[in-house]
């Protein structure tokens, strides 16, 4: 199934590596499992043609972007969807990334699928399926954006009682293997040394432990307030299938409804927990 | 290896009367770490400083815990104590016993426990502190005084005479302030110009002042010692190199409808004016609102009448930029309006005395230039509304101040005594006339005050009501008062001429961004709280920034002037020290771990990190973190709290320090479970 975006995203590809404008080209190629895309490094214009863009392009790939190794070979090409693309705009802000060391390809895209084909939890909330931040826009436009109200996703959980809740994420957590996928997936956890790993002192237990399992999940989420990009790659690299993104979702909620923040696609715009202001919302002081 | 000692004080009674302080001793010799403890009555008494000095010596002890009172009132004491045994002071802390236990808790077993626990949890903490070395910081032996009225004009000639060189801003054209426009002063009567104009010309002549009118702090960056200042010095539209201030185009002005702010619009000014005969500097500005070449493009009588080609339509803003140590704010005062428009929406105006609309309804500044000889009658007390005498006069004290429901519920001070006064000036000048005077309660606390206001009943015959106006109106060309004598129990009505109305004070509007510019604290009313309410009053909350007047609550001038030669001796002794030592309990970035996304650059609201360059031997950057300017850094961990690689360190609070503290605690807590 070559779509008209796979043709576009090599003639890119192929245009940009034989003039030596980048050195690599990160893309989607085919999958050898379930026919499901997965990510490929293209180094010359030749292996462009194994490019390809559908919707079972899930995976983020901007995560490669935080590790030095890729971003030492040079100028990086990068295929993004609009959620990719503000995990992108997240680095930049965040100073791992600059804006001249990638060239964006954005793909305008109606939603991607997960393993079992249904279509990803994310995509019924995205608002950016018509990217806003690239060097190169392919696809035609989508019309639907979608407003990103979680409040019909998160009501069974935020009427729990304090106890059920308790119970519900003891039961999710408890499943934990602490092994890090969803650090390694997310495109925004790019520390050398992550808390887990300080141990001058201990704050977060690192055995599979409840109680460990527990402070490492719920920091993990607090470190992505205001930052989490919602491209859902802790989820679905979780191999225990715990429902990460319901955390993200409900802190992305309370920063809306807090500071009326959202993470966007200006590599300008101001997270709040960047800031100090005098006047900043402090009912919770007592 | 620690050798702490934990020393634990009685207070007197304070803490030995809840807390059985003996005990809490006998058991902090027995945790971990500790080689002494013992209790003491008066801790910070001489005897008892003794005590830990001698212990320090005697046994060799490597950190000290005093469990007494709050830090905040005696840890510099202990720290002092522990330095002249030879300890390095940052590892002695204390265990606030006091405040946290024996003031709110009243089981002695219950609070002697709690005191063990606080004991317990300090001495986890000392065993983990380091040696630190006060932030030394050089000093900039220059001041910045912001706001020209008298106290702002006494701050700097103190300082100037005390031979520093002083920058004095002034919005204003003019200095002076509100003193330039009174007409004579309590309790003395003497006049008001007349011992504030010599004082202004000392400014303008002392050659340690340098004078910006007509000009705003912009902007403060830096901190104690190393202050830096933007001033913007607006466009005069007078070159005042050239200006001979002649004053021919203040006359010959077309645009002359102009309500005069000096006589608070009781006459009108033109376009380009000077604001009151007696300006320092006694020049010129043009009001481009106002004018009609700046409006129109046409005109320009000014610049055809001066001789010396001093009108300069083309000027812009300028900015300047000055260096100081230390910062004095004198930025004073406004008077409350009654109107229904108010600056938020926490103040109310008056419905009952017309919001204003009345022009026989003056308020004390007003009635004081047309008290005052400079003022628009010349010193006559005519009305505003038909220019006849008014015959009754009325005086209302506390319109806004101290008055809940309007918002204001402090005491506006100087108006009772400025009653009188109004009344007394007023019976000398229309000695046929009547002076009624509604009041809630007499306040005339000060010098000779209280005397002052009898003489204005017994010698001048004004008339005093107790009692609060309930409603003004217009009848028949008379102000209807109503109000109530509460003494007699009858409703009062009186056919007035003109009603003067004693408006609370309240601090200059927007001042607050200021405020939020230098870092200094304000409360509710938008005036600057002092450092401590009896022992540093004074003091900002910010090191080097020191206030004085009208800024800090209602002052009246005898108090403005003692304030600013206070804060201007603070100023002084500041700037004596060839160096500063700053607190090191600073911020501190583990470069090894820092990832350089600079969240903490953006949230630091003393703009004290910078990027730093890590570089290999040839010299090429490998990769940018955090640096934290110890001589900036003001403690307060916000860096800390947004750093999710947790690469930040609050020296004298480190994450090992807490985290002892906190397990120790839990330690305890479980051990009461089992």
């Amino acid at each position: 199934m070559n779509d008209e975006r796979t043709l576009k995203i090599r003639e890119i590809a192929k245009e940009l590596l034989s003039k030596g404008e980048i050195a690599v080209f990160i893309g989607y190629g085919k999958g050898t499992c379930n026919g499901k895309a997965r990510p490929i490094f293209v180094r010359t214009p030749e292996e462009a043609d194994e490019l390809i863009f559908d919707s079972t392009c899930s995976n983020n790939l901007v995560t490669y972007l935080k590790f030095p190794a890729v971003r030492d070979e040079g100028v990086v090409g990068i295929v993004v969807k609009g959620c990719d693309a503000k995990a992108l705009v997240g680095l930049i802000r965040e100073s791992q990334l600059m804006r001249e060391q990638v060239r964006i390809v954005a793909v305008t895209c109606e939603g991607v699928v997960a393993d079992d084909g249904q279509l990803q939890l994310r995509c019924q909330y995205c608002d950016v399926a018509n990217p806003t931040f690239y060097d190169f826009l392919v696809g035609s436009p989508v019309e639907d954006q979608k407003p990103r109200d979680f409040s019909g996703l998160l009501e069974k959980y935020e009427t729990m009682s304090v106890e059920e809740r308790w119970e519900f994420w003891q039961s999710q957590f408890e499943k934990c293997i602490r092994c890090y996928a969803c650090r390694q997936a997310c495109p925004l956890c790019y520390c050398t040394r992550c808390i887990v790993e300080k141990n001058q002192p201990q704050w977060i237990e690192t055995s599979s432990h409840l109680r460990g399992n527990f402070a490492w999940n719920i920091i993990r989420a607090f470190h992505l307030a205001g930052r989490c990009a919602g491209c859902g790659a802790c989820e679905d690299a979780c191999p225990v299938d715990i429902p990460l993104m319901l955390l993200n979702y409900k802190l992305e909620k309370e920063i809306w409804d807090y500071f009326h923040y959202r993470v966007d696609l200006d590599p300008e715009s101001v997270p709040p927990f960047t800031t100090f202001k005098t006047d900043d919302r402090g009912e919770f002081i007592l | 290896m620690a050798r702490i000692g934990v020393f634990v004080c009685h207070c007197g009674e304070n803490i030995a009367s809840v807390v059985d302080c003996e005990r809490v001793a006998k058991i902090s010799a027995s945790l971990p770490g500790v080689t002494y403890a013992t209790d003491y009555k008066y801790m910070c008494s001489d005897p008892g400083q003794d005590l830990i000095k001698s212990a320090i010596a005697e046994h060799n002890l490597n950190g000290v815990v005093v469990a007494a009172c709050s830090p905040h009132m005696h840890e510099t004491t202990f720290r002092k104590a522990a330095q002249q045994a030879g300890l390095n002071p940052y590892l002695c802390e204390m265990a606030n016993i006091r405040e946290h236990c024996s003031w709110v808790h009243d089981d002695h077993e219950k609070a002697t426990q709690k005191a063990i626990d606080l004991v317990r949890i300090m001495v986890e903490k000392v065993r983990r502190n380091h040696p630190l070395e006060p932030v030394r910081v050089s000093v900039t032996k220059r001041a910045l005084v912001i706001g020209g009225g008298i106290a702002g004009i006494q701050a700097a000639l103190d300082m100037a005479n005390g031979g520093i060189e002083v920058v004095l801003v002034e919005k204003e054209p003019s200095i002076g302030g509100h003193m330039a426009q009174l007409s004579e002063t309590f309790p003395t009567l003497d006049c008001s110009q007349c011992i504030l104009t010599p004082k202004m010309v000392e400014v303008a002549q002392h050659p340690n002042i340098k004078l910006y009118t007509y000009s705003e702090v912009e902007n403060v960056s830096g901190f104690v010692g190393n202050f830096k200042v933007t001033v913007r010095k607006k466009a005069r539209s007078v070159n005042m190199e050239l200006c001979n201030g002649c004053g021919l185009c203040t006359q010959k002005c077309p645009s002359r409808k102009i309500p005069n702010e000096f006589d608070r619009g009781l006459s009108n000014r033109s376009a380009i004016y000077i604001p009151f005969p007696q300006a320092i500097p006694n020049k010129p500005v043009i009001d481009r609102d106002h004018c009609i070449h700046f409006k129109t493009g046409k005109c320009g009588v000014c610049e055809k009448v001066c001789g010396t080609k001093a009108i300069d339509f083309d000027q812009q803003d300028e900015l300047v930029n000055e260096e100081v140590g230390a910062i004095v704010v004198a930025t004073g005062y406004d008077l409350y309006n009654i109107s229904m428009d108010q600056p938020n929406d926490k103040l109310e105006g008056y419905g009952e005395y017309g919001y204003g609309k009345y022009p026989d309804v003056i308020d004390g500044l007003q009635f004081e230039r047309l008290l005052s000889a400079t003022g628009p009658t010349g010193g006559k007390i005519l009305r505003p509304s038909d220019g006849k005498e008014p015959k009754n006069v009325v005086f209302i004290s506390c319109v806004g101040s101290r008055h809940n429901a309007k918002g204001i519920t402090y005491c506006s001070k100087i108006c009772c005594t400025y009653i009188a006064k109004h009344g007394m000036l007023y019976k000398h000048k229309v000695p046929d006339g009547n002076a009624y005077v509604f009041y809630m309660d007499v306040r005339t606390s000060g010098k000779r005050f209280d005397e002052f206001w009898r003489r204005a009943v017994e010698e001048d015959g004004l008339v005093y009501l107790r009692g609060r106006v309930s409603k003004i109106y217009e009848q028949d060309g008379h102000l209807i008062v109503k109000g109530a004598d509460t003494l007699s129990g009858v409703a009062v009505e009186v056919e007035a001429d003109l009603v003067v109305l004693a408006t609370a004070i309240v601090p200059q509007p927007n001042i607050e961004k200021l405020f939020q510019n230098l870092g200094i604290s304000y409360d509710e009313y938008n005036f600057v709280t002092e450092a401590h309410p009896k022992l540093r009053p004074v003091e900002s909350s910010t090191a080097g920034i020191f206030l004085a007047g009208a800024c800090h609550s209602p002052k009246d001038i005898p108090e403005s002037v003692a304030q600013a030669s206070a804060a201007a001796s603070k100023a002084l002794i500041l700037l004596s020290k060839p160096e500063l030592e700053r607190e090191p309990l600073v911020a501190k970035v583990n470069e090894a771990t820092c990832i350089g996304c600079f969240y903490c650059l953006r949230a630091c609201p003393a703009k004290a990190i910078t990027e730093k360059e890590i570089k290999n031997r040839a010299g090429e950057v490998l990769r940018k973190v955090s640096e934290v300017n110890p001589s900036v850094c003001t403690g307060c961990g916000t860096c800390v709290s947004v750093c999710f690689s947790n690469s930040i360190d609050l020296e004298g609070f480190t994450d090992e320090q807490i985290y002892a503290e906190i397990n120790s605690v839990i330690e305890r807590m479980s051990v009461i479970q089992q």
